[in-house]
């Protein structure tokens, strides 16, 4: 579904992915940790098609984002780290033009449009102006726009900043049953507790380069360490030199 | 699972059948909408919330539209007694100038909106074609780059239509041969624009810079040309007359500007013989077709550009390097921060860190410079021409309101909203041990000392080149100083008393209620400090003119008009400075004091 194939890009000489190599099937859920300027944002917006490979192709649902970029974006929804909106348009208006974008028939955007207001609970506000509301009602309205056309993957930048936990809770067990669905989501994430409890597999990168890749049980064979606590094992992972992996 | 693909490429999702890749129609369809929607709310929000702004807005584009017509059918039939060819020469003149214009307005505004807005990041990743979303910033761009022209060329037009006693079709062709032009420099300016991201890379600021020094070289070159070199005196026939054979460079048989100076002239033919009139108006629409057929080519190629280099423009810039540049501490810093007592030391450190946040925005002090360079640079042209006692006072007290003005759109723009964006960084702020009130006085002294010192030089140079007499200078100076302080005072103060602590755009917090009131009150300060003064010294002039040689005039006039009369306007000038300065500041401390973000 997500497939990175010897993905490397640089800023001017600097390298902020190098030859990263990824397939993530259908219905899984895919954690990207790291520590800050390990590539992390490179790799989503390679991901979502704002920066281009240097080399190598990125491609979702088959479809290569540099040259089907269209086809690709069909298929994808993305929540930024920074929610982005039209301060003069009502949270309703955002999610009909995001409707409207992907083509979406009239009365199944109105059942779907319903549907994602009803799963977010926007009904108390969803007809204000989006240019009055706060970080989490914001944050609340892109994810509803993300699921709004049923994407096969799903990109999530730092998904819980800002959320109370009633609407972390909400994202949650969506998240569980669209990947039953099918649905396969790619986050990336600080938050390790939320890798440990959401996340099929995991991905650790540190400086440009993917230092691990599996199962969190896998991370802490591979480790070899007495601990089970996953943040021993990050700070351990990302902290140790180049061939710790 | 590397290197192979997991997904069939003809397979689709199983959940995606509800959506579909749009037509270009369609998608166009869709960006109307967003943007009829955004107008109208923008709209709506005025009408309800920013009646005061909308208001102004309309009556001040009144004004300024009524008062160009008046001026524009004074200049037309003036020249229509003298040289009706000379119009030609104006109209090819005014276009060029503003097609260049345009097209370095528009590659600038669509530069911002196609690469660095946060709207541009969400449209390209939905699946939109990238010359649809080209051609939806392209619109914002084309219509804010070109009001001005509109709000300017329609009453020229209108005016040179009815001096002319020009038919019904003059009118009626105006907006589509407005509309059209505008497009023509506005797709130059979109091409050399993504143009220069796609293939400049991180070049394209040392070509912008060159390209920069060059217009500016050939902008002195063709000024001095015009104005400075002119061996004739200033004002004379002999001099108009050279000033337009040098204007003719802008008659190009090639050029947009010259298409629609001549279709306009042809459309404005008035004959008395139907066939001519004819013959002037099929002319007319063929030069509406040519420029229509090139702004259409040059949207096609446009449009190929878009879609063949937008994205791979946006990503090269996003990801070319960040800049991390070492900013070392400039030498004045260290002295401002350093000199004077310990107990002023906050308030330095405050200015310091406005003065240095002032230096590293682009937006303030290339404005700065632009506008008081504008300035200085029609100041230094004023020694061309040759004015009498009267007409030379009666500018510099004009230059003096003019030089306020500027002032205050700086004072609103940038330092009404720096209060309100103080106030969300206030967890900075709110722990340090200084008192609040130092935080605005720091703002005040900011503001007074940066504007004070250019006004003042400014004001000097329009009165040295105006041959103004040392007195009349003195009180320019005196009145500068108490405009700077009043204008300040007003900032600050209702900055401080009406901050908005929810919005992050200055530009938005100069816009709204508080920011209108602060520019209107303002305008009605400069106004009324500029006519106190003047009053003296044009009185005494009025009487000198009207008294016939007798003696000078008794009772009320005469002391009005003589030295006591001045040293009175400068007292009440000195006195409303005050009110100015220090209502304001005071309502502003209290609000400041009080202040819970």
């Amino acid at each position: 579904m997500i497939e990175f194939d010897h993905v490397t890009r640089t800023y001017g000489p600097k390298p902020a992915v190098t030859d990263l190599s990824l397939s993530i099937p259908r219905g899984e859920l895919f954690a990207l940790l790291g520590p800050n300027g390990a590539g992390k944002t490179t790799t989503i917006k390679m991901l979502v098609g704002l920066l281009r490979p240097s080399r190598g192709a990125v491609r979702i649902c088959g479809y290569d984002l540099t040259k089907e970029a269209r086809s690709a974006h069909l298929h994808t929804g993305y929540v930024p780290d920074e929610p982005t909106l039209y301060d003069k348009l009502t949270g309703r208006e955002f999610l009909w033009f995001i409707a409207d974008m992907f083509g979406m028939p009239r009365h199944m955007a109105t059942q779907k449009i319903g549907r994602e207001i009803e799963h977010f609970e926007l009904a108390e506000f969803c007809d204000d102006l989006t240019e009055s509301y706060s970080l989490g009602m914001k944050q609340r309205l892109v994810f509803a726009a993300a699921l709004l056309h049923d994407p096969d993957v799903l990109v999530l930048d730092e998904p819980m900043v800002g959320l109370d936990p009633r609407s972390v809770r909400i994202v949650k067990d969506l998240l569980r049953t669209r990947t039953q669905e099918g649905m396969t989501v790619f986050m990336s994430t600080h938050t390790l507790a939320m890798a440990e409890e959401m996340a099929d597999r995991v991905g650790i990168m540190v400086r440009g380069q993917l230092r691990f890749l599996g199962t969190i049980a896998e991370l802490r064979d591979h480790m070899a360490l007495e601990t089970t606590n996953l943040e021993n094992l990050y700070l351990e992972l990302t902290t140790a030199g180049p061939d710790a992996s | 699972m590397t290197g192979t693909s997991w997904w069939g490429r003809s397979g689709r999702g199983p959940q995606s059948e509800s959506c579909r890749l749009l037509s270009v129609d369609a998608e166009s369809r869709v960006f109307s909408r967003l943007r009829a929607t955004i107008a109208w709310e923008t709209l709506r929000f005025m009408l309800s919330g920013a009646r005061l702004r909308l208001v102004l807005v309309v009556l001040l584009s009144a004004v300024f539209w009524g008062s160009l017509y008046t001026l524009f059918i004074e200049g037309f039939s003036f020249l229509e007694s003298i040289h009706a060819e000379v119009i030609s020469l104006l109209f090819n003149a005014f276009f060029s100038s503003l097609m260049i214009m345009l097209v370095f307005s528009t590659a600038i505004l669509l530069y911002g909106n196609m690469y660095c807005s946060t709207e541009a990041k969400l449209l390209l990743t939905l699946p939109v074609r990238a010359e649809a979303i080209f051609a939806h910033k392209f619109h914002e761009a084309m219509w804010f780059s070109s009001w001005g022209f509109i709000l300017l060329g329609s009453p020229m037009l209108v005016a040179y239509g009815v001096v002319r006693g020009s038919p019904w079709t003059y009118y009626l062709l105006l907006l589509p041969f407005m509309v059209s032009f505008v497009v023509i420099p506005a797709t130059l300016g979109a091409i050399c624009c993504m143009a220069a991201v796609a293939w400049l890379g991180s070049l394209r600021m040392h070509a912008l810079a060159i390209l920069g020094v060059v217009l500016c070289a050939g902008a002195a070159w063709l000024g001095w040309s015009l104005f400075g070199s002119s061996p004739a005196a200033g004002g004379t026939t002999e001099w108009f007359e050279q000033v337009l054979a040098r204007l003719s460079i802008a008659e190009q048989k090639f050029l947009p500007s010259w298409w629609l100076s001549s279709g306009l002239l042809d459309a404005a033919q008035n004959s008395t013989r139907p066939e001519t009139q004819f013959a002037s108006l099929l002319e007319a629409v063929k030069f509406l077709a040519v420029l229509v057929s090139n702004g259409m080519l040059l949207q096609l190629l446009a449009r190929w550009l878009a879609r063949s280099c937008y994205r791979q423009g946006y990503s090269q810039l996003v990801g070319e390097m960040p800049a991390r540049r070492q900013r070392r501490i400039a030498w004045a810093d260290e002295v401002l921060s350093a000199a004077g007592t310990a107990r002023g030391r906050p308030l330095r450190l405050l200015l310091v860190k406005d003065l240095r946040l002032f230096r590293r925005d682009i937006a303030q002090w290339s404005q700065f410079v632009i506008f008081f360079g504008l300035l200085g640079l029609y100041f230094f042209n004023l020694r061309v021409f040759n004015y009498n006692v009267a007409y030379a006072s009666m500018i510099s007290f004009l230059n003096l309101a003019v030089a306020g003005l500027i002032l205050s759109t700086f004072t609103t723009r940038f330092v009404y909203p720096m209060i309100s964006l103080e106030g969300r960084r206030f967890w900075i702020l709110g722990l340090l041990p200084v008192h609040r009130d130092q935080i605005l006085w720091s703002k005040f002294l900011f503001s007074f000392l940066g504007g004070v010192v250019p006004c003042c030089a400014l004001l000097y140079l329009s009165d040295s080149m105006l041959g103004i007499s040392n007195s009349l200078i003195w009180v320019h100076e005196i009145c500068c100083v108490v405009l700077c302080m009043g204008l300040s005072g007003i900032a600050v103060g209702l900055g401080a008393r009406m901050p908005d602590l929810r919005e992050s755009s200055p530009a938005k917090i100069a816009a709204g209620f508080g920011g209108t009131l602060c520019l209107v009150l303002s305008s009605l300060f400069i106004m009324a400090v500029v006519v106190i003064a003047a009053t003296p010294t044009h009185l005494a002039m009025a009487t000198r003119a009207f008294g016939g040689g007798g003696p000078p005039p008794s009772g009320i006039l005469g002391w009005a008009s003589g030295p006591q009369g001045t040293a009175a306007s400068l007292l009440l000038v000195g006195f409303l400075g005050v009110i100015a300065t220090f209502l304001p500041l005071e309502l502003g401390l209290r609000a400041f004091r009080r202040l819970e973000p």
